[in-house]
């Protein structure tokens, strides 16, 4: 089981305890969002907001599609296509009998909103983009890991060359990985689709 | 946040119901209880609009005095003299002790007040008490607040000429979500129901956004993004906020604060001037109590003086022939304070940091609170910023004036110039997560998260075959566990038998429209498609009075059997 295999790498140093999510999530970011989408089969769908569900279904918006510009859009673009949504899904201003829906709603543009503001993490989602991988909210993992890792280096210019060792550090992992299961991307990905179908 | 949960379940609550059904909305009044001034807004139609008490002020002290059978509080309340302020009999600085457990440093320092702050030490709420009639009788927070409260609503019903439920109350950024709850306590036993709580210089925010917004109208302004820098700093708190606003949009996008306020320059100088003042004062008599009452209002003055002039002369008598006499210079004054002021900075810069925003890119620097007019305060604020203070604010208005500005626009008010055109989009001030990876705090919402927000982390087992994992849920930015603030417990039975690491435990925390939190919770094996057992949904917080105690009890009894350890997900097939 890959599973295994992947406990089996020695442990990574502490600021890096959330690395090997990242080869993962870039790679099977279906399995995320189904795994998301389980996560609460039995809750009753009223009091807990189900995004993924619409997600990966009937609405496979990009962020741009969901702030509504091109993918060329300059920042300022960003920003004000934001304030724009803001002030149309924030519970705050929203119809009374919409909230929830609204809600969830914002959560997303908020999610755009802070890829596409940061250039660093607009570069990552664009090139995700364009390896085909379209799904807006499977890349969430891949946000949370940056955060994390942003808080714990406080030096901008630190961080800068660690995230370059890291993001070779990551190839050479994904690559080891990938030899010891001997199974390709492809592969893995109907895999997936079958279990989860 | 957390109605349902902490709305006492009074009478109040069906009138409620049927006022709202009425055609007007009721416009929710702004409420900001400084820890030593009190005061009150009201979108007047207009614009807002400051409400006065009897003797016409806008600032009314916070305190509730116990003197006679019934209490009476500083709205009604006139003081023959400050003293009396400081007989035992009144309760005051009530910000600083709501929602804290007897292990705080905070409810230690407050143990030099005149009136009674007992503590055994042991994480459960501290002992309060006012001397009434040589007898020392309990009291809470909650209460005086309660107490308080009830006066600023007949206050404000007098000169409304409406009965007064909805309110937006400002709050410190540093309070966490269990002390909320106790503020929320507090108004509904005053028959008030909490719309919203703001932290302060969130509302310092909204009222800089109305300006810009009116600017843009008057064509003053460009109508694009501005970056302000909030430090709010009263007699109990400092708060700093950065803030992006544009179109009336008040995006809030960093939030720092401490309980670092006036009251500890003021401890510091009582401190300079006795150094032994704690064992001076520790028996707590009446005599005492004068005497400390003597060097508090003496401190105080020599302070305010010390804003305009370069040293003041302190002259108490102390009896039994102590006597103080000094003159301190404002060199020395800004010296036995230092750390405050460095404290202050790096709370500043944190902020900066927080938001990825630089120095430079700061448009304006809004200095608010009554710490606002100590020099050194000034020239720190305007040294890290580089650039004038903003002017357009009184800065010991600006927080409640915001605070009415969010009644109206949260009970629904149009105004047809376009002046609730206004929108604040709040922040987490504080990190959300569970201990795991040992004694660590692990964020699962962190802090500076937009709100509302959801947000999930997987967690796994650390021993073979781990049947039951405690989940427990803090909030707080310190790694260390126990330095958070706890919110609640619970734990996820019946993880199926493996390896350790293997389970997958899924911990999901929601705010919501409301600010109300909830975490979900459950255990999914690798390759399953369902959770091994049902999902819990658990509304946080969870914990009462004595949560220090109860916190220390879990990690004595539990410790390491049932820790949680921080894994990240592992390729599922």
């Amino acid at each position: 089981m890959c599973c295994n295999s992947a406990l089996t790498i020695p442990p990574p140093d502490p600021c890096f305890s959330f690395l090997p999510t990242r080869p993962d999530v870039i790679s099977f970011p279906v399995s995320v969002s189904f795994r998301v989408r389980h996560v609460f089969p039995h809750g009753p769908s009223k009091s807990i907001p189900d995004d993924t569900a619409q997600l990966s279904g009937s609405d496979p918006a990009c962020f741009y599609d969901l702030l509504g510009i091109p993918e060329t859009g300059t920042l300022l673009e960003i920003k004000q296509a934001y304030k724009q949504l803001a002030r149309k899904y924030h519970p705050d201003v929203s119809p009374p009998d919409r909230v929830e829906e609204y809600t969830k709603k914002f959560i997303r543009v908020q999610e755009a909103y802070k890829t596409l503001s940061d250039p660093r993490r607009r570069a990552l989602y664009d090139r995700d983009m364009a390896k085909g991988i379209h799904l807006a909210f499977s890349a969430r993992r891949l946000f949370e890991f940056d955060e994390l890792c942003t808080q714990q280096m406080e030096d901008k210019s630190e961080w800068k060359s660690r995230w370059q060792s890291q993001l070779s550090h990551l190839k050479k992992r994904s690559m080891y990985k990938d030899s010891g299961d001997n199974m390709s991307w492809g592969a893995k990905m109907r895999r997936q689709r079958n279990e989860s179908s | 946040m957390a109605e349902q949960a902490y709305t006492v379940a009074s009478d109040s609550e069906t009138t409620g119901e049927e006022r709202s059904s009425s055609t007007v909305p009721e416009i929710a009044i702004g409420i900001d209880i400084g820890t030593s001034q009190c005061s009150v807004a009201v979108w007047s139609g207009s614009q807002v609009e400051l409400l006065r008490n009897t003797r016409n002020q806008k600032l009314m002290k916070s305190y509730v005095t116990f003197k006679d059978e019934v209490p009476a509080g500083g709205v009604s309340n006139q003081l023959a003299h400050e003293y009396e302020m400081l007989s035992g009999a009144a309760i005051f600085n009530m910000k600083r002790l709501i929602g804290r457990v007897d292990t705080d440093p905070v409810v230690h320092a407050s143990k030099s007040l005149p009136f009674l702050v007992q503590t055994l030490d042991i994480g459960v709420r501290p002992f309060i008490a006012a001397l009434v009639k040589n007898m020392w009788r309990s009291t809470t927070p909650e209460e005086v607040l309660a107490i308080f409260l009830v006066e600023l609503r007949v206050m404000a019903e007098m000169q409304l000429k409406r009965p007064i439920r909805n309110v937006v109350l400002t709050i410190p950024v540093s309070f966490s979500r269990f002390q909320l709850t106790r503020i929320e306590r507090a108004c509904a036993m005053a028959g008030l129901h909490v719309l919203r709580l703001m932290p302060e210089p969130t509302a310092v925010a909204l009222l800089y956004a109305q300006q810009q917004q009116q600017n843009v109208h008057e064509n003053m302004g460009s109508g694009s993004e501005k970056i302000a820098l909030i430090f709010n700093m009263g007699a109990g708190f400092c708060d700093t906020a950065i803030t992006a606003t544009a179109g009336g949009v008040s995006q809030i996008r960093s939030l720092a604060g401490s309980t670092l306020g006036g009251e500890d320059i003021l401890q510091n100088t009582m401190r300079h001037l006795i150094p032994n003042m704690d064992s001076y004062f520790s028996r707590h008599g009446i005599n005492e109590i004068e005497k400390m009452g003597l060097l508090r209002v003496a401190t105080q003055d020599a302070i305010h003086k010390l804003s305009t002039q370069p040293s003041v002369e302190i002259d108490v008598d102390l009896g039994n022939g102590r006597k103080i006499y000094k003159v301190l210079n404002r060199k020395e004054f800004e010296e036995v304070n230092q750390n405050v002021f460095e404290k202050c900075a790096s709370l500043i810069n944190q902020c900066l940091s927080d938001a990825k925003i630089e120095v430079a890119d700061v448009n304006d620097v809004i200095l608010v609170g009554g710490c606002s007019n100590i020099p050194m305060i000034r020239n720190m604020v305007t040294g890290i910023c580089k650039k004038d203070v903003y002017s357009g604010m009184n800065p010991l208005e600006a927080a409640v004036r915001g605070a009415a500005l969010e009644g109206a626009v949260a009970s629904g008010v149009n105004d047809p110039f376009g002046s609730l055109d206004l929108l604040t989009i709040q922040t987490t001030p504080l990190s959300i997560g569970i201990r795991a990876d040992g004694n660590n705090l692990v964020p699962v919402i962190p802090k500076n998260t937009t709100m509302p927000a959801r947000k999930d982390v997987f967690f796994t087992t650390v021993h073979d075959n781990q049947a039951e994992a405690l989940i427990i849920v803090y909030e707080g930015d310190e790694e260390a566990v126990e330095k958070n603030h706890l919110l609640g417990y619970f734990k996820i039975m019946g993880i199926p038998p493996a390896s350790k690491g293997v389970p997958e435990i899924n911990v999901c925390m929601d705010i919501d429209a409301s600010n109300s939190l909830r975490v979900f919770a459950g255990v999914i094996m690798p390759g399953e498609q369902n959770p091994s057992a049902p999902f819990m949904e658990i509304r946080m917080p969870t914990v009462d009075d004595g949560h220090g105690w109860c916190a220390e009890a879990l990690n004595r009894t539990y410790g390491s059997t049932l820790d949680l350890v921080t894994v990240q997900k592992k390729v599922q097939h």
